[in-house]
């Protein structure tokens, strides 16, 4: 039951279906073939649009029906932008239309533009990475748009606000009709001459949506790209993209957004600049501060650590002088002791050797007797020998009355030979 | 644009300055140079900043024999 007491009323659900649909919905291009047209006596128009497919509801209002150039007849094909709104008496479904286009004109202008688009890409005036920065603080800012437009009196509103101070250049240019293109062009090619000036804003405020082909002229779009400065374009058309927005080093929807890209709030940048002011200040203090305290610091290092090398010293030169005396002691002692250790064993040995001396001499001398001549004499022989020491052994040394003398075994005899044999 | 230091540049410079201030490692001479570096420049941002009144000026076509631009102001 309780699912039948929350029954919605048809008006709400009219009201809920009305806002669904309309809350965010963008304006949209629709193509379709124009059918049913009834002009009533208010002055709006009433029909439809419709494909294979489908079909909607339109209307255009008397204040837009006004402004048409081309007069609308059944069954002919057009884009119309517009955004879809709920009768809620009806719960119907209308679109709203604020701009219809023949797709016969359309199709002519749009391949005259899609013509010209490649003309620029082949180009490489499409390509992104030409586009160049805006200068972050411009001082001198040229602006080309009709003097007697809104745009002139949005920039400097714009200007005035984010950053007084800022030069704003008008350059007088027609934005609209066939003159359009040349002046722009001719405006374009002021800009070299004027000095110093940072970026340029291009564009129209407001005004007839429908004429933009000045800013898709293939003339205008080259000098966009030639020119010295950024170009900003703001052609006041949030639907329709033109040649000359995708020329442009920045695009923006109107004269105003321009301004915005282009010139930065002063004071924001008057905040930075204090801001990096109490920086700047405190870094030095901070610096100065600390530079002391690392002295101070390295001070008292400095100070301990030659504290603590005298005192290592100090107590090295005690560890010697205690240690000293001992390893003078030893110094002195062991080669003592040594040279007592080397005697005790050293008598001994030359004892041994020179008994062992003593008996080999012993041997050779019995040895060295046994060969001795007087060893012999000894067993009864004798031995001459002349008065110089000549051993006589044949009878020519003795010839008679020679003197000469005879060894036997224990001792000399003088003789001498007979004189007749 | 002009051969003078921009507002940008200066900025920029400034902010280069204080990272630099505040390293550890920054010898004291240096930091003296660069610290009187940001006082001048940040000194020009002011003055800069300080400028007064939006001017609008008027490009005329007409330009004068030399091809100079003649420019004249413009009740904004």
């Amino acid at each position: 039951m309780s699912a039948l007491e929350e029954a919605w009323t048809v008006s709400r659900l009219a009201r809920t279906v009305k806002q669904r649909v309309e809350q965010d919905f963008p304006a949209t291009w629709v193509r379709g073939e124009l059918v049913g047209l009834k002009r009533y006596p208010s002055g709006h128009l009433y029909f439809g649009l419709r494909d294979d497919l489908a079909k909607v509801d339109c209307t255009i209002w008397r204040s837009v029906a006004a402004r048409l150039k081309t007069p609308l007849e059944d069954g002919m094909e057009v884009f119309a932008l517009g955004t879809p709104s709920v009768w809620e008496e009806r719960t119907a479904l209308r679109f709203n239309i604020v701009q219809v286009l023949p797709a016969a004109a359309v199709g002519t202008a749009a391949q005259a533009v899609e013509r010209t688009r490649q003309a620029l890409l082949a180009d490489g005036l499409l390509d992104p990475g030409r586009k160049r920065p805006l200068p972050p603080f411009p001082r001198r800012i040229a602006l080309i748009t009709s003097v007697a437009g809104a745009a002139v009196r949005d920039v400097i509103t714009v200007a005035r606000r984010r950053w007084p101070g800022i030069e704003v250049l008008v350059i007088g240019a027609t934005v609209q009709g066939d003159a359009a293109p040349a002046e722009l062009v001719a405006a374009l090619e002021l800009l070299p001459r004027i000095p110093d000036v940072d970026l340029c804003i291009i564009g129209r405020g407001g005004g007839a949506k429908e004429d933009l082909a000045a800013f898709n002229d293939e003339a205008v779009c080259r000098a966009i790209a030639a020119a010295p400065v950024p170009i900003v374009s703001a052609v006041g058309h949030e639907v329709d993209v033109t040649l000359a927005d995708l020329v442009a080093d920045v695009r923006a929807a109107t004269p105003s957004q321009a301004a915005e890209f282009a010139i930065p709030e002063r004071a924001e940048v008057a905040r930075r600049a204090a801001s990096l002011e109490s920086a700047l200040g405190g870094a030095m203090r901070t610096l100065v501060t600390r530079r002391q305290e690392r002295l101070d610091r390295t001070r008292e290092r400095m100070g301990a650590a030659l504290l603590q090398r005298l005192r290592q010293q100090e107590r090295r030169v005690h560890a010697v002088r205690v240690a000293l005396p001992a390893a003078l002691e030893r110094h002195v002692r062991r080669p003592r002791e040594r040279l007592a250790a080397l005697g005790a064993r050293l008598e001994p040995a030359v004892e041994r050797r020179l008994a062992r001396a003593r008996a080999a001499v012993e041997r050779q001398a019995a040895a060295l007797h046994a060969l001795s001549p007087v060893a012999v004499l000894g067993r009864g022989y004798a031995m001459a020998r002349d008065e110089t020491g000549r051993v006589l052994r044949q009878v020519a040394d003795l010839s008679p009355g020679t003197r000469f003398t005879l060894r036997v075994s224990d001792g000399e005899v003088p003789a001498r030979t007979l004189e007749n044999p | 644009m002009s051969d003078t230091p921009t507002l940008g540049e200066d900025l920029k410079r400034l902010e280069e300055i204080v990272r630099r201030l505040e390293a550890d490692d920054v010898p004291i001479e240096e930091a003296l140079a660069i610290f009187e570096e940001g006082v001048g420049r940040l000194r020009a941002a002011k003055l800069r900043l300080a400028e007064a009144e939006t001017r609008v000026v008027q490009v005329l076509r007409d330009t004068a024999e030399d091809g100079t631009v003649r420019l004249e102001p413009l009740d904004g």
